[in-house]
């Protein structure tokens, strides 16, 4: 059974031409909850948002919202509001009148649409410049313009797409929590395209990890960091290793894999690079079978017991860590 | 400056050099010059611009056949031909202007009288160029007859005297009667008298033509036509009287008694062959190019008479020496016959019928200039069939159509002022 | 440093100079001459310098002028709204309905292919078309539509009109189509998003956003309308006059400080329209 605000995609299908963007994917989001669709461009996570927005067709399948299939409505009768990757914000307007736009094509008069325009603008903390025009402000500034004029439509879900993408690094850390807390505050979802796995993990309750066209694999950012299911998203999120061993394919974290002397640990491995990074040293070695396998030391650690390359070590973890992959 | 063509690579100061050599050495020995001119004038080229009434290929090649030297020609519309010869007395050596166009660029100095005595033909020019007379007995018509302003008071003359004093201004070389044409198989009735441009039964068919000077006396032919007022002089108005003629217009214009006014002899022959027009104001030539598309075409004799005008050449001021003995050799060939027998058999009248006479056929001679029915076809210069056995021409003989001239094209005293309300008319 | 900045300077200087100059000597100089001109007097043969406004007295005295000024504006105006209405649907089509840019670049270079050939020619075939015994009215009258040729079609305004819009449209195409290349199509999206309609997302999105292209249309398309003679006069059979018809009589007819006086009240007039657009959109985004 479906609830309120609760999205579903249904064999969720995109060709274009011959070309399948989407393959058949099925997926139903946490409700009030903040998600991000994740993987490297072209794996479909975009044409999925624009699907669930209304701004591409759905080839196949369904998307229900709070139990209704919105997959053939336009976008403003869907519940969905968009924030677009560049922001679009309409250039000849001002601030106040981004913001107020759908207002004022439902036809609500001037004097109401830029009162809750305003309360909108309070909201992301805008009032000051609500008679700016979008070129006079900061990309952190037009960010939360695009924000005021998505949520003013009072959408159930939100709809991201890459919003960050255009920040400069610091603005992007500050803007992620300003997001976060946002959602938090508003409790509607939030749907985030992003390929940048930190950014995922930091904002999502759940993760989905989308490659070549269907979803790899979904679930809360923990498990997804922790235990991938497949080699794509073990390396795909980072800090795992994939290792071959005579039962399968697993991943095990870099910072679960411990250095011992030679014969030691699990294998036997050769040093072939150490690099510092500060809160850790992050050793590469070769096991047999030409696999390389990297393992992440706290730095004390390290100093202790240092290494370099040539040296023979083992390689030791625990078991509860290494997680079968199924592709 | 007058131009030379580059065949030889002599500079045109070379040749003039040699010319002066030449004079000098033509000094001591007599006998030789003339050979010697004769040989450098190949090299000339003479510049000349003109309505497109004259200004035929046909004669600049026959030109460097009969006389070695290079004619290069220029045809402009009315107006423009006035500016060049008022403004950029550089950029011509000979002008082939009217006789109004002379009298308003004349004054300006850009033009040198010409000697008479040496024209060969002087003697034989028509009457109507030297005394003003067509013959002992006629009447002078209205409007700035070419004898008024041909002649000048001497070499530097800028004035006109109305005496033959032996200086002309231009020398004549073609003139013509002109009235309105018609479309004999569009209107179906006969056609007599110039009020009938103003008939309302031809309301959105009639045109006249967007030349000032000369649709103002087309204007004037039709007022008093129509019995409205006769003028003293249509060729010279008072302003009240140009009010009047133009308010009569401006109210049939107003009325949508006209299809389109034309500038240009292309246009008066489209307007007239596509049937737009049936009744217009035209020139001879026009008339012929279009019955050479087979459509019937009149260029209809009107019981009031004629307007008529008179062509000539003028020299530049800047041409001097072995150029305008080149001009004047040029001048003296296009009166000794050849010219004038292919404009005469275009429909217009050569200033010399004598000479040209003896470049026609008898049958040509008696249809173009006798008024005779023709004989065999009369054919254009290019070869058209204009007329067939049995045919006489539109109005008749040289006599009976001249004769008929009540009025020239001229230069009013208040032309400004007619100018002016030409413009409102057309704004209207 | 001194010297570089000084060194600098000269660079820059030099670098606009030959702009500079042939603006000066092509434009400038021009202009000064005819507004010299237009104060000098004019008899029947010879124009004689002078200061003095009888020129401009005349042409503001006389009721022509306020005619054929009002005419002008009258053609400049209705061509300008029918280029303007043609310009945005093609340039619109082309912009928002055709996919490929292949296609785009194809069509539109089909749009520019009248302007191979020269203006006079492409408005003179007006003439037979439209002529009583043309082809339009021997089409209809073969349809039955009409039981005898109709007058108007040409040698009237609407011919005039008819050949302005033919002429020009291309001008109003070209800088709109540019313009509208340039809309983020995001922010259709994000209009449609905000629940606007198609015909809202037209009237509050698309046309304030090709201002500046609608602009820069409408000054060409003036501007050239302002300063024609050729097509008003044949098209109109010589029954009509603008300005420039008024222009070109007066040079046909040596009165130059006349046609000067007109010239510089035409250019006056041209620069205030413009300026009078100009205050509408800022166009200099666009350059």
């Amino acid at each position: 059974m479906t609830k309120k605000h609760d999205l579903e995609l249904v064999k969720v299908t995109k060709r274009y031409g011959q070309t399948v963007a989407v393959d058949a994917i099925q997926h139903r989001f946490q409700p009030s909850s903040y998600t991000c669709l994740l993987g490297p461009s072209g794996c479909g996570k975009s044409s999925t948002l624009r699907m669930i927005a209304g701004h591409e067709s759905v080839t196949e399948g369904a998307i229900l919202l709070s139990g209704r299939d919105i997959s053939a409505l336009p976008p403003a009768q869907r519940g969905t509001a968009m924030m677009f990757q560049n922001y679009a914000l309409f250039p000849h307007l001002s601030v106040l009148d981004n913001v107020a736009f759908s207002l004022k094509m439902k036809g609500v008069d001037v004097k109401e649409r830029h009162t809750k325009a305003g309360e909108m603008l309070e909201l992301v903390d805008l009032t000051a410049l609500a008679d700016r025009l979008p070129d006079q402000l900061s990309g952190g500034q037009q960010q939360r313009v695009a924000l005021a004029r998505a949520l003013i439509t009072r959408p159930e879900v939100l709809l991201l797409d890459e919003p960050l993408s255009a920040l400069d690094p610091f603005l992007r850390i500050r803007m992620r929590g300003e997001l976060k807390k946002l959602q938090k505050e508003l409790g509607i979802s939030f749907i985030h395209v992003t390929h940048g796995q930190d950014e995922a993990l930091a904002l999502a309750d759940e993760i989905v990890v989308m490659n070549d066209a269907v979803i790899e694999q979904a679930g809360s950012a923990r498990d997804v960091f922790n235990a991938p299911t497949t080699r794509f998203v073990a390396q795909f999120m980072g800090g795992h290793n994939v290792i071959a061993l005579p039962e399968g394919h697993f991943a095990i974290r870099t910072d679960a894999v411990a250095i011992t002397a030679p014969q030691k640990g699990r294998l036997d491995a050769q040093v072939t690079a150490v690099e510092y990074q500060g809160t850790h040293v992050s050793l590469l070695s070769r096991i047999t079978g030409d696999q390389e396998i990297t393992a992440l030391v706290p730095e004390a650690e390290y100093f202790t017991t240092p290494h370099h390359p040539g040296d023979r070590i083992g390689l030791h973890w625990d078991a509860k860590n290494l997680h079968q992959l199924t592709a | 400056m007058t131009k030379l063509t580059s065949q030889t690579g002599l500079s045109r100061r070379d040749l003039l050099k040699g010319a002066a050599s030449t004079a000098i050495a033509a000094g001591s020995t007599t006998l030789g010059a003339p050979m010697l001119w004769a040989q450098n004038i190949k090299d000339v080229t003479l510049r000349q611009f003109g309505t497109g009434v004259s200004n035929l290929n046909d004669v600049a090649n026959k030109v460097k056949e009969d006389l070695g030297f290079t004619l290069e020609m220029t045809a402009l519309d009315t107006d423009s031909v006035t500016q060049r010869a008022a403004t950029q007395p550089n950029s011509f050596d000979i002008a082939d202007i009217e006789y109004f166009i002379c009298k308003k660029v004349w004054a300006a100095g850009n033009m040198q009288a010409m000697d008479t005595s040496k024209i060969a033909n002087y003697d034989k020019i028509a009457g109507t160029f030297r005394s003003g007379l067509l013959t002992p007995t006629s009447t002078i018509a209205q409007g700035t007859a070419p004898h008024t302003v041909g002649f000048t008071s001497g070499p530097n003359g800028t004035d006109f005297v109305q005496e033959e004093s032996g200086w002309m201004t231009l020398i004549p070389t073609i003139y013509n009667a002109d009235t309105l044409g018609i479309r004999p198989d569009l209107i179906g009735r006969p056609i007599n008298n110039w009020s009938e441009l103003l008939n309302p039964e031809f309301k959105g068919k009639a045109s006249i033509l967007d030349i000032s000077s000369i649709g103002i006396m087309d204007m004037a032919m039709v007022v008093e036509s129509m019995g409205e007022y006769t003028y003293p002089d249509k060729g010279n108005m008072t302003k009240e009287e140009i009010d009047l003629t133009l308010g009569i217009f401006t109210e049939a214009k107003k009325n949508g008694q006209f299809r389109a006014f034309w500038k240009s002899f292309d246009e008066s022959v489209n307007l007239m062959a596509s049937g737009e027009v049936v009744i217009q104001s035209m020139w001879s030539p026009a008339i012929t190019a279009v019955k050479s598309q087979g459509v019937p075409c009149v260029y209809q004799p009107l019981e009031e008479g004629y307007r008529s005008w008179g062509g000539g050449l003028g020299i530049s001021a800047a041409l001097s020496g072995l150029e305008l003995e080149a001009a004047y050799e040029y001048i003296n060939w296009y009166l000794s016959g050849w010219v004038g027998g292919y404009l005469m058999r275009q429909g217009y009248y050569s200033a010399v019928p004598e000479t040209s006479k003896e470049f026609m056929t008898a049958d040509e001679w008696g249809f173009w200039y006798e008024g005779k029915a023709a004989k065999g076809d009369i054919l254009s210069p290019t070869g058209d069939k204009l007329a067939g056995a049995g045919e006489v021409r539109d109005g008749g003989a040289f006599l009976d159509r001249m004769g008929s001239v009540v009025c020239w094209n001229s230069v009013m005293d208040e032309n400004q002022y007619m100018v002016r309300k030409w413009n409102e008319f057309i704004a209207a | 440093m001194k010297k570089l900045l000084e060194n600098r300077n000269v660079t820059g200087w030099l670098m606009v100079s030959p702009l500079a100059a042939v603006l000066l000597v092509f434009l400038v100089m021009p202009i000064i001459l005819i507004i010299i001109v237009s104060f000098w007097r004019a008899t029947e043969f010879s124009i004689i310098p002078a200061f003095e406004w009888d020129n401009y007295a005349f042409l503001f005295g006389s009721p022509v002028t306020y005619t054929v000024f009002l005419n002008t504006f009258k053609y400049a105006f209705i061509t300008w709204a029918f280029t303007l209405v043609i310009g945005f649907t093609v340039a619109y089509y082309l912009t928002f309905h055709i996919r490929s840019q292949t296609w785009q670049i194809a069509l539109f270079l089909l749009c520019t292919i009248p302007f191979w050939t020269s203006n006079i020619i492409r408005m003179i075939s007006w003439i037979p078309f439209l002529g009583r015994n043309g082809i339009a009215n021997s089409t209809l009258m073969s349809w039955g539509v009409l039981d005898e040729p109709v007058e108007w079609l040409l040698f009237s305004d609407f011919a005039v009109i008819l050949a302005f819009v033919h002429l020009y449209t291309l001008f109003m195409v070209v800088p709109i189509f540019n313009t509208m290349m340039r809309i983020d199509r995001s922010l259709i999206e994000a209009a449609r998003d905000a629940g606007a309609s198609g015909v809202q997302i037209l009237w509050n999105v698309i046309i304030p956003l090709t201002k500046p292209g609608i602009m820069i249309g409408t000054i060409f398309v003036v501007t050239l309308v302002m300063g024609d003679f050729i097509t008003v006069r044949f098209m109109s059979g010589s029954q009509s006059a603008n300005v420039g018809r008024l222009i070109s009589n007066d040079i046909a007819l040596l009165q130059y400080p006349s046609a000067s006086a007109t010239a510089i009240v035409l250019l006056a007039t041209v620069l205030i329209t413009i300026g009078i657009l100009l205050r509408f959109v800022d166009i200099r985004k666009e350059l």
